[in-house]
């Protein structure tokens, strides 16, 4: 416990006197910490958003305009058979056609014109979203293409398997260029530290003849690297906040339009206090290389 | 209390600082260590302190070998050591009170019992009044007293001293000698590297003299 009170005391005075360096080494964890934080912003939010898209999976049976209504009956009876159905709706061609002029009520003209509805009827089914998950959805949708009375199935799901693989890669990106920054970070809280490690070479060099535990001697400049980290994390932290507040205030609302309802969120609790955690890992680290052979 | 057997110490070159060095330094003796530059007397101390390993030879202080000592081994005896250098070795940014305690400090001695026994420590060389002062504001006699009061502020059974004296006028070298003679009334082993002949004729304590890394007089 001393050598902790020992080790923090230092390790403040010792980021005090490193002056504008240290300011150096907290901006470039503080850079780590914005970098993995803007990066788990987006990444979260996005995936918030394809999870509420999967949970509202569905599917749409065209029907042929000669379709029969036992041909109908068939195919529903496949609908409610195979078990991932949480409900079925029946549009037809007259339905269709209400839709679309309710949708698109600039183009009514359009509608208007025509001598006959070339909307087709069709079955829109929602999917359970376990369904969706293990790839069911798609089996029973290839299974249904080929049914009597059928015209098309729609089922345009590669949009998000798309989206889920840009996601991956940007996170791909974005862990590696947060990993960079943050031993660059670390790098640099390496550096000014040993640079303290100088100017302190008589304390240490008593320390070592009076036979200091290691904890004293290397101690303070692990939490000298601890509170530049702790201090750059909060900053990097503190800067997102804004960020997202200033996000939220001019595209809450076009976001909110776009994503039937949605709004951006911003970081968990765990998550900031593990992105604090992290930032005062790095700074530990710079501060424990640069003084391991102090000991 | 010190005893070393064929200890040798090469650097590059196939020089050798000490060279085929058996000695004996009893339980609160008082030891001259002489010889001129390049003897091999700091080259001793440095070995004694663990700061360097020697080539060949044992060294055993107080029954413990120490190149078989582990790192903890290592720190539990150097707190049984007080050293005391030329150049003092006082740190400038810290006050007399602060020098001296910074020895408790950093073995972890909680705080009350630190400013207490810097202060008994700083009292027995006669400079309790100078506690807030910085080494820079005393002069060389006053910083070597503090000096010697750190060594002393962990209660050592053994104090090596190089060079003490070497920046000092023979008056203020006197009194560090007495100082130290007192330390060693108290019964601590005292072992004095110094070149000053004069030093040791007055204070007439038994003297090993070292020559080319050899022990080549013991009076």
């Amino acid at each position: 416990m001393r050598a902790l009170d020992y080790a923090l005391r230092e390790g403040w005075r010792g980021l005090r006197r490193s002056g504008s360096a240290g300011i150096l080494a907290t901006a470039a964890t503080g850079l780590a910490i914005l970098v993995l934080g803007a990066l788990l912003l987006i990444t979260s939010n996005v995936e918030q958003l394809m999870a509420q898209w999967s949970e509202t999976a569905e599917f749409s049976v065209f029907l042929r305009d000669d379709a029969t209504s036992e041909q109908r009956g068939a195919i529903e009876s496949v609908i409610d058979r195979s078990g991932i159905a949480l409900g079925r709706t029946y549009l037809s061609k007259a339905d269709a056609l209400q839709r679309f002029r309710r949708d698109f009520a600039n183009l009514d003209a359009l509608a208007a014109s025509l001598e006959d509805n070339p909307f087709p009827s069709s079955i829109e089914v929602r999917v359970r979203p376990d369904a969706e998950q293990d790839g069911r959805t798609t089996a029973l949708v290839q299974g249904m293409a080929s049914l009597p009375g059928v015209a098309d199935v729609r089922y345009d799901r590669e949009w998000l398997s798309t989206l889920t693989t840009g996601l991956r890669a940007v996170r791909g990106v974005g862990w590696t260029l947060a990993l960079l920054v943050g031993l660059a970070a670390a790098a640099t809280v390496a550096s000014v530290i040993r640079l303290g490690l100088q100017s302190r070479y008589q304390e240490i060099e008593i320390m070592q003849l009076v036979g200091s535990p290691v904890a004293f001697i290397q101690g303070p400049f692990v939490a000298e690297g601890l509170i530049q980290g702790a201090m750059g994390s909060l900053s990097a932290l503190i800067l997102l906040g804004i960020g997202y507040l200033a996000a939220t205030r001019w595209w809450g609302a076009g976001v909110a339009s776009v994503l039937d309802g949605a709004t951006l969120r911003f970081l968990s609790p765990s998550l900031v206090v593990l992105l604090v955690f992290g930032g005062m890992a790095v700074g530990a680290l710079g501060g424990f290389a640069a003084s391991r052979h102090a000991r | 209390m010190i005893e070393t057997r064929h200890l040798s110490k090469a650097y590059s070159r196939g020089l050798y600082a000490l060279q085929d060095l058996s000695l004996t330094v009893s339980r609160g003796e008082f030891v001259f260590l002489t010889g001129p530059s390049g003897a091999g007397k700091s080259t001793f101390l440095r070995l004694l302190l663990l700061q360097d390993k020697p080539t060949e030879g044992e060294i055993l202080v107080n029954g413990h070998k120490l190149s078989t000592l582990s790192r903890r081994d290592v720190q539990e005896y150097r707190r049984g050591v007080g050293f005391i250098f030329q150049d003092f070795k006082l740190l400038k940014t810290r006050t007399v009170l602060e020098n001296v305690s910074f020895v408790p400090e950093v073995l972890g001695m909680p705080v009350s019992q630190q400013r207490r026994r810097a202060f008994q420590v700083l009292k027995w060389v006669g400079l309790q009044h100078r506690a807030s002062a910085y080494p820079q504001d005393l002069s060389g006699g006053e910083q070597q007293r503090i000096a010697i009061a750190r060594a002393l502020v962990n209660d050592p059974y053994l104090i090596l001293a190089d060079e003490p004296t070497g920046n000092l006028d023979p008056d203020l070298s006197l009194e560090i000698m007495n100082l130290l003679r007192e330390v060693n009334a108290g019964g601590t082993t005292v072992l004095v590297a110094t070149h000053d002949r004069e030093l040791i004729r007055l204070v007439g304590r038994r003297t090993i003299s070292l020559d080319q890394g050899r022990v080549a007089e013991v009076s």
